[in-house]
């Protein structure tokens, strides 16, 4: 069966990491999504795979082009004009053949086991239109599904009224046929009004997904997407080029990639990932679901916890990085901490474009943003978001004069 | 679209290339086709249908052959007429041809083949293929070197692949841009547009890319390049698939798919035949005293029963466990027995009736499946008709026993008199609306009941607790949860609380209670006042009742509020959510649902 993966959009809530990336590329618990994705998508037997993409599409277009030749068959469509998801869907239309049946999938989902193979099962014994389900940890931006008792979807309302209604949602995978781009053209491009149509015409069936599931959509759910991949892993890798030196302490799973160097008196507490090529200064601790990403250095005596970071970013020594998720570039200042509490463990806000949006959760760090510079010794408040490349100046409390 | 399939293997292959072919009927049924080699002939059988259909029209199952390929069609070039189906041959007769995709170029290369002799007898774009085969088979005298030729010829998408008498023990097959791989199976081989043609075989696959073609026999594969003819090594793809999955619909357990089958299950017990309810009605009219037996589910299923004997037709129907029965019971011509038993086979349960025949007793039983001991050896058998239960754990099947119950316990009250007519039907609508609401709770709650049993998977102790009818709702749903999710769970009424209960409550031991509907005054009352007491001691609560959003300010620790419904359908819509807490409770805690440790489905030893 073919794939198509939409990976075009601006996920403008993700500042400050969206601007300068499509979200596909994140590197989550040491490994884009997107190489997730089409792992997953090759498991469960999908031979080609498209890949719309528009939005920083040459970062994605080199990540695709790392794919040649390794069993499947990968292929870009740039979306050009036009914004909307369904726009997107329309730019495959000319790879899919008439009566053909294709997977439909958001490229900026995370679950923890194979959702596609099991989408697929339930298009095996339905032969029909299918949509992967599943029940939120919240439902407030979801809209809900209703099924009858043979699984098929009776409706889908988009803005459920009232707060009474909890029910699954759709978990962006389908299975449609050739024939739904000419609904969707008849719909303007509307997903929502399309697959209605669907619901109310042929009929679309549901395939329940009861394992994790994420939609990422703001920067702190990078650390969730994390959480729920590292929690799928089953062993430990250290690769053969890695240097341990003495006495450093290795518990739990861990993944330690080619060339990294972990200096004397470290701990690493797995869950954690040390992506190729970076230093891990001595004596520092490692705590569980830290993901570093490739070249990155993290200086002497570093506390990391609960982080993702991605590739090429510099820790200064004796700083603290807790639930919190750097960017490419960054540079780090020694002697800096994100403080991940406040003083009445309230749940913690973080600005996102203009608003503010309560997270809900007590324990948060910081978002940095590529590029940026934090000067040594700053703190950084709960919840701050540093824009990319913005320099924040070092505190110091005697200075030169 | 199209799809294509071809087998090859050690014995007959033509059941295995039907399977194959009919799991990729979604990619077109317009028409369909197979090709076979008998002692080096090629048969090729075709028509126009779905695969079924042609299957049975060509008699394609009595051909004994060792390698096929298969094609089921969804017109693109040519009308939906038998000459228009693939498979194709060659002039002579030594290549059939099968494919998917679109050649472009195929207009300027028929003409040449017509030009050079060949004679074409369909409208379609594969029809040049066999003929090219034949063409350069013939110059070359490699059947190899043939298909890079003529597959660099093409312009276009195809996947295609192809037998011929001159290799018969061998597939050949190429793609471009059109889906296409291979199965590979101990001693049979699979080519198929996708893993579906071969799902059911084998979960090795290979996927051919772009640009590779590969040569296919039983024992043995290559994939090579067709510009380079070099060989490609390949990895083989282990398809995560569970062979149950596709038993199970779309849903993931067959605990949630018998939950929501529960309308259904609803709607059939209301259609049961009603003399057969008559007749349990009349044999308990005509007994001294009726006993209920069950165990397990059942025994809560009969004390429901009594609850319900007593409250709609003032009769008093002890419930007693089946294991207990020779120890308690006092039977003689006078009583009647009535099991419960879902396999009809439970062991315990059997025992107990047969201990009550040889007393003198009448028995009958209501059970689900046909033909089980239990249903032959009484007096009077109903017949719940839920269909088959599959998990281990009983949901669907506890349903019906409890409407059925409901539905006999409405009948003996009227004719006792003790219901009027007018109370009678409005129970009996009430209970009509019943499959209707449980399906809207199945699709407006369940996300609610997941979050909250998410959010409590961890929690070691758990209270169930309910007064009235709404205590073996308790029981039962405590049951589930141990029987599940392996969490200590216990069912008690309210009223026990103050009588030793309240010493235990912390902030470990966790409380359920089945709150009845506001009109059922009394009953509320005093189980609000349970709530009171834990409350009180600082306990968790988790309140499942039928009052509006906010009426019960801080009453409870978490609540879940159900739609409003009629007092006689509110114990039965509460068991539904007792059902999903403990799945969504055993799903969080990542249990083996449908086969929970230490349970089998039909209890049959003592």
């Amino acid at each position: 069966m073919k794939a198509v993966i939409l990976a075009a959009g601006k996920a403008s809530k993700l500042t400050p990491f969206s601007t300068t990336r499509p979200i596909p590329t994140l590197r989550v618990a040491g490994r884009t999504l997107f190489d997730n994705t089409v792992d997953l998508l090759q498991k469960s037997g999908v031979s080609d795979i498209f890949v719309v993409v528009e939005h920083q599409k040459e970062v994605l277009i080199e990540q695709i082009g790392e794919h040649l030749n390794n069993g499947v068959n990968l292929h870009y469509i740039e979306q050009g004009k036009g914004t909307g998801i369904g726009d997107a869907v329309l730019k495959v239309k000319s790879k899919i053949s008439p009566g053909e049946y294709f997977l439909l999938i958001y490229g900026d989902t995370v679950t923890s086991t194979n959702i596609f193979s099991k989408i697929q099962q339930s298009f095996h014994s339905f032969k029909c239109p299918v949509a992967s389900i599943c029940l939120p940890p919240s439902n407030e931006m979801f809209g809900n599904v209703f099924l009858n008792a043979h699984m098929k979807i009776t409706e889908i309302i988009e803005k459920p009224k009232g707060d009474d209604l909890g029910n699954y949602v759709l978990s962006g995978a389908y299975i449609l046929p050739e024939t739904f781009f000419k609904t969707l053209e008849s719909c303007q491009g509307s997903m929502e009004k399309a697959l209605k149509k669907i619901v109310d015409g042929e009929g679309l069936m549901a395939s329940m997904w009861e394992d994790e599931w994420l939609d990422i959509v703001y920067p702190w759910e990078i650390l969730t997407a994390n959480k729920i991949l590292m929690d799928s892993w089953q062993t430990s890798s250290i690769a053969r080029t890695a240097v341990l030196e003495s006495n450093v302490t290795i518990q739990g799973t861990v993944v330690i990639e080619d060339d990294v160097v972990v200096k004397a008196g470290a701990v690493l507490e797995g869950p954690c990932s040390i992506g190729k090529g970076s230093y891990i200064g001595n004596n520092s601790l490692i705590r569980s679901y830290t993901s570093l990403g490739q070249n990155c250095s993290v200086g002497y005596g570093v506390e990391l916890k609960n982080c993702v970071v991605l590739d090429n970013t510099h820790i200064g020594r004796l700083s603290f990085i807790g639930d919190s998720v750097l960017g490419e570039n960054v540079d780090v200042g020694a002697g800096s901490m994100t403080v991940n509490r406040g003083i009445d463990w309230k749940p913690i806000a973080v600005k996102n474009g203009k608003k503010s949006i309560n997270t809900g959760q007590s324990k948060l760090g910081a978002f940095i943003g590529d590029n940026a510079v934090i000067g040594a010794g700053n703190t950084i408040a709960p919840g701050t978001v540093v824009s990319p490349g913005e320099i924040l100046p070092a505190c110091y409390s005697v200075k030169n004069s | 679209m199209c799809g294509i399939s071809g087998v090859v293997g050690l014995n007959n292959i033509s059941e295995a290339l039907y399977q194959g072919i009919r799991n990729l009927e979604y990619r077109g049924y317009d028409s369909c086709g197979v090709a076979l080699m008998n002692e080096k002939s090629l048969i090729v059988k075709k028509n126009v249908g779905g695969v079924e259909d042609v299957f049975r029209k060509e008699n394609v199952l009595s051909v004994s052959s060792k390698i096929g390929i298969a094609h089921t069609r969804w017109a693109t070039h040519g009308k939906v007429t038998r000459n228009n189906t693939h498979p194709f041959t060659s002039c002579d007769g030594q290549f059939a041809v099968v494919h998917n995709g679109i050649i472009s170029n195929f207009r300027q290369l028929k003409e040449k083949l017509i030009q050079e002799g060949h004679s074409f007898h369909s409208e379609t774009d594969t029809e040049v293929i066999p003929h090219l085969l034949e063409k350069f088979y013939k110059q070359t005298g490699s059947i190899e070197k043939a298909l890079v030729q003529v597959i660099n010829l093409l312009e276009g998408t195809f996947a295609l692949a192809f037998i011929s008498t001159e290799a018969p023990d061998q597939i050949y097959c190429a793609k471009r841009e059109s889906p296409l791989m291979l199965g590979i199976g101990d001693e049979t081989k699979f080519v198929g547009s996708d893993f579906n043609a071969f799902i059911d075989q084998t979960k090795n696959a290979i996927i051919i890319d772009d640009g590779e073609y590969a040569i296919v026999s039983r024992d043995a594969y290559v994939v090579k390049n067709f510009v380079t003819m070099s060989e490609i090594p390949k990895k083989i793809t282990k398809i995560d698939w569970d062979s149950e999955t596709s038993k199970k619909g779309g849903y993931p357990h067959y605990m949630l798919k018998e939950i929501y089958e529960q309308p259904q299950v609803v709607t059939n017990a209301l259609e049961q035949d009603p003399a057969s309810l008559d007749e349990v009605a009349d044999m308990i009219l005509n007994s001294d005293k009726t006993i209920l037996v069950g165990v397990g589910t059942t025994y809560y299923v009969a004390c429901y029963g009594n609850y319900i004997f007593s409250s709609q037709a003032e009769v008093f129907c002890p419930p007693i466990s089946s294991d207990e029965f020779i120890s308690l019971a006092n039977v003689d011509s006078k009583s009647l027995v009535l099991a419960l038993s879902q396999s009809g086979e439970t062991y315990d349960t059997l025992s107990a009736l047969k201990h009550a025949r040889a007393k003198g007793a009448r028995t009958a039983a209501i059970v689900n499946v046909m033909g089980s001991s239990i249903s032959r050896f009484v007096d009077k058998a109903i017949l719940q008709g839920s269909g088959p239960e599959i998990c281990v754990i009983s949901t669907k099947a506890a349903m019906s026993q409890m409407m059925l119950l409901t539905l006999i316990a409405l009948r003996v009250g009227f004719k006792k008199k003790v219901l009027t007519k007018k109370a009678y039907e409005k129970s009996l609508a009430a209970l009509d609306e019943l499959p209707g609401i449980i399906q809207s709770i199945l699709n407006e709650r369940s996300g609610f009941i997941h979050r909250i049993a998410h959010r409590y998977s961890k929690t070691k102790h758990w209270l169930y607790l309910g007064r009235g009818i709404y205590y073996p709702i308790a029981l039962e749903s405590a049951l589930k949860m141990k029987e599940v999710a392996y969490i200590h769970a216990e069912g008690m009424p309210g009223g026990f609380l103050k009588h030793g209960t309240l010493a235990m409550i912390d902030q470990d031991i966790f409380s359920i209670v089945f709150i009845p509907p506001r009109e059922d005054k009394a009953l509320y009352d005093s189980t609000i006042h349970s709530v009171d007491e834990i409350r009180a001691r600082s306990g968790f609560v988790l309140g499942i009742h039928f009052d509006e959003r906010g009426k019960n300010k801080d009453l409870f620790s978490e609540e879940l509020i159900l739609p409003s419904v009629p007092p006689i359908i509110a114990p039965l819509i509460q068991m539904v959510i007792g059902q999903l807490f403990s799945y969504f409770t055993a799903t969080s805690l990542k249990r083996n649902v449908d086969k929970p440790r230490s349970l089998a489905k039909s209890v049959t030893v003592g």
